[in-house]
């Protein structure tokens, strides 16, 4: 009784406090589409507006045009589809063995442990090594280094996402398909990938997101148009010397809007792979 | 196999007949063996030839020869790396609390106060969003609110009337600071409130409707019996926020660059300094050397006590 009666007038209170909590959340995308919605000649308006009083895309179209964009961005979903292609492959390399296979326990806990602790590597510190052999091995500016490089980094996300999955399958099931007479190369296909299959869609959807982010080793190791990722382009938009605000804002917009769509799908996943599994949304 | 109780169900596969169980399962060790050292090798080789080069790099001179430590030594002595250090540990102290606190608090009250499924449902999608907005736009969308001439913090505080002219958020070292750090908690919140939010969902709901019967506050209910469900969530949190801590640099080399002066120069940003604006190959090396060795120290010692699969 006290209780409903505590939680009856706190209500309003907790109602509150969710919507200022939410316009801490929405008004900073609120003014980066605003922003990147504004003209040339608003901007250059004494007064800043707080809406744009002549939205137009003109912003959207001189980034992926007129700065040729585009090309970064194609280069961000070459490389990040490539790189979820590799990692689930070399994932499923990896965690086949150690959940359907009698690979020992300690080979498992080993494969396991050493992948977690890729995930507390400070990036910095590993791409300082990896530029010095990115330019002796004739990798520097390619996509190839940055594949290569972004599916070790992953691969610690993939092998906890899919060891989950593969361990929630039934043996059971693959035990039928043995009994039917299945050779294990069949089986594996036939019956534990399309059973895997929303696992891997989940797994890979979110290592898409986590390459499409990336930073600090397209930098490094990129140099031109040929192969720098979106979020290179848009880090060249914020320290030149005159910034121009609607194509800072819309190169960012652009930078958020397919991960955000790709996340919001797997979202049920998401929080499970950042997590290492410890959290399990049903 | 009186007893099936005693037997606990796992993910194991049942045991197969038992002459064919033992041809079978050496055939499957054997297979798991060829499948997977030949991929940990590589992936072995390519992880640990650049740390050996790293390491050969830290000994050498700039013109290759061996010098021993010289580059370790001068690492230590040079006086930045004290500014980056603490740099780094106050942006620790200021996101870390900050971050757990507000996380913690909003998932009390979502959880408690919230009934609708529908409702929770449309937190849940919203918390999801800052966490996949990547960093270098957040980094955009902080310079749109901090930088001079369009920041929208100025705009409207001077358009209420409160200033009379801009506050430089990212010249003053002290609100630069702040700056980079609100970016943080505006991301990384978020991910606090999920765990522990999906961990308030593990409290069993007969045990809290018992305390609350037996008059139990908010506070007791939380310290007695929440707190329990929640350690392990909080252990986790900690050590993967702390690693993180180490590893930011998008937003903050976006919005201030280390800047004004050392201020906001956090440890990844000191290291990417040292090798690509000093193009100090020794010195940077040494330092990359250094901080690998040591966070994989402090990760073979955290291990134990992260709530991971064990085994």
């Amino acid at each position: 009784m006290a209780a409903t009666l505590l939680r009856r007038r706190g209500r309003p209170l907790a109602w509150l406090v969710l919507g200022l909590t939410g316009l801490v959340y929405l008004l900073p995308l609120y003014w980066l589409l605003v922003t990147s919605l504004k003209s040339k000649a608003e901007l250059y308006r004494g007064t800043v507006t707080l809406y744009p009083h002549a939205p137009t895309l003109e912003a959207y179209e001189r980034v992926l045009v007129e700065r040729g964009f585009w090309m970064l961005l194609r280069n961000s979903l070459l490389v990040c589809g490539a790189t979820v292609l590799v990692t689930l492959a070399l994932g499923l390399l990896i965690t086949y063995p150690i959940t359907r296979l009698r690979a020992s326990p300690r080979l498992r806990q080993g494969v396991l442990n050493r992948a977690l602790s890729l995930r507390f590597l400070p990036p910095v510190a590993v791409v300082i090594p990896y530029f010095a052999v990115v330019r002796t091995a004739h990798l520097y500016d390619t996509p190839q280094a940055l594949i290569l490089i972004y599916s070790l980094f992953n691969l610690p996300f993939a092998i906890w996402m899919l060891k989950g999955f593969l361990d929630e399958i039934p043996a059971e099931i693959e035990e039928a398909a043995y009994t039917d007479g299945g050779d294990r190369w069949t089986v594996f296909r036939r019956v534990l990938l399309p059973l895997a299959a929303p696992g891997l869609l989940a797994s890979g959807i979110i290592v898409f997101t986590f390459t499409w982010s990336e930073f600090l080793f397209a930098l490094i190791l990129t140099a031109t148009p040929r192969s720098q990722t979106f979020p290179v382009g848009v880090q060249g938009l914020v320290t030149q010397f005159e910034v121009i605000w609607n194509d800072m804002a819309a190169s960012g917009a652009i930078a958020m809007a397919l991960p955000l769509v790709l996340a919001l799908l797997a979202r049920r996943y998401l929080v499970a792979g950042l997590t290492f599994g410890v959290i399990r949304e049903k | 196999m009186a007893d099936p109780i005693a037997h606990p169900v796992g993910p194991a596969r049942p045991a197969p007949a038992p002459a064919r169980a033992g041809r079978r399962e050496a055939s499957e060790r054997r297979l798991s063996l060829l499948l997977l050292w030949p991929v940990l090798g590589v992936i072995f080789a390519v992880a640990a030839y650049p740390f050996a080069l790293a390491v050969r790099q830290s000994l050498s001179a700039q013109t290759g020869e061996f010098v021993g430590l010289d580059n370790y030594a001068r690492a230590l002595q040079n006086p930045l790396l004290y500014d980056a250090l603490e740099a780094t540990g106050v942006y620790a102290l200021l996101v870390l609390p900050t971050e757990i606190g507000l996380g913690l608090g909003l998932a009390l009250l979502v959880h408690r106060m919230i009934r609708s499924t529908a409702v929770k449902a449309v937190i849940f999608v919203l918390a999801v969003v800052p966490l996949v907005v990547p960093p270098v736009a957040v980094g955009v969308i902080a310079r749109l609110f901090y930088a001079p001439g369009y920041g929208v913090i100025n705009q409207v505080l001077m358009r209420v009337g409160v200033i009379d002219h801009e506050i430089g958020f990212l010249s003053n070292p002290v609100l630069a600071m702040l700056s980079v750090a609100s970016v943080d908690v505006w991301q990384w919140t978020a991910f606090v409130y999920l765990v522990l939010f999906a961990g308030l969902q593990t409290v069993p709901r007969e045990t809290t409707e018992a305390a609350r019967v037996d008059g139990a506050g908010g506070w007791a209910l939380f310290r007695h019996i929440e707190f329990h469900y929640l350690r392990p969530l909080f252990v986790l949190i900690l050590f993967f926020r702390m690693a993180d801590v180490l590893r930011v640099f998008d937003h903050v080399f976006i919005l201030t660059g280390g800047g004004p002066g050392s201020s906001t120069l956090l440890l990844s940003l000191y290291l990417y300094r040292i090798e690509f604006k000093f193009f100090d190959d020794g010195q940077a090396a040494a330092l990359a050397v250094t901080v690998l060795v040591v966070v994989s120290v402090l990760y073979s010692l955290v291990i134990r006590v992260l709530p991971v699969e064990k085994g």
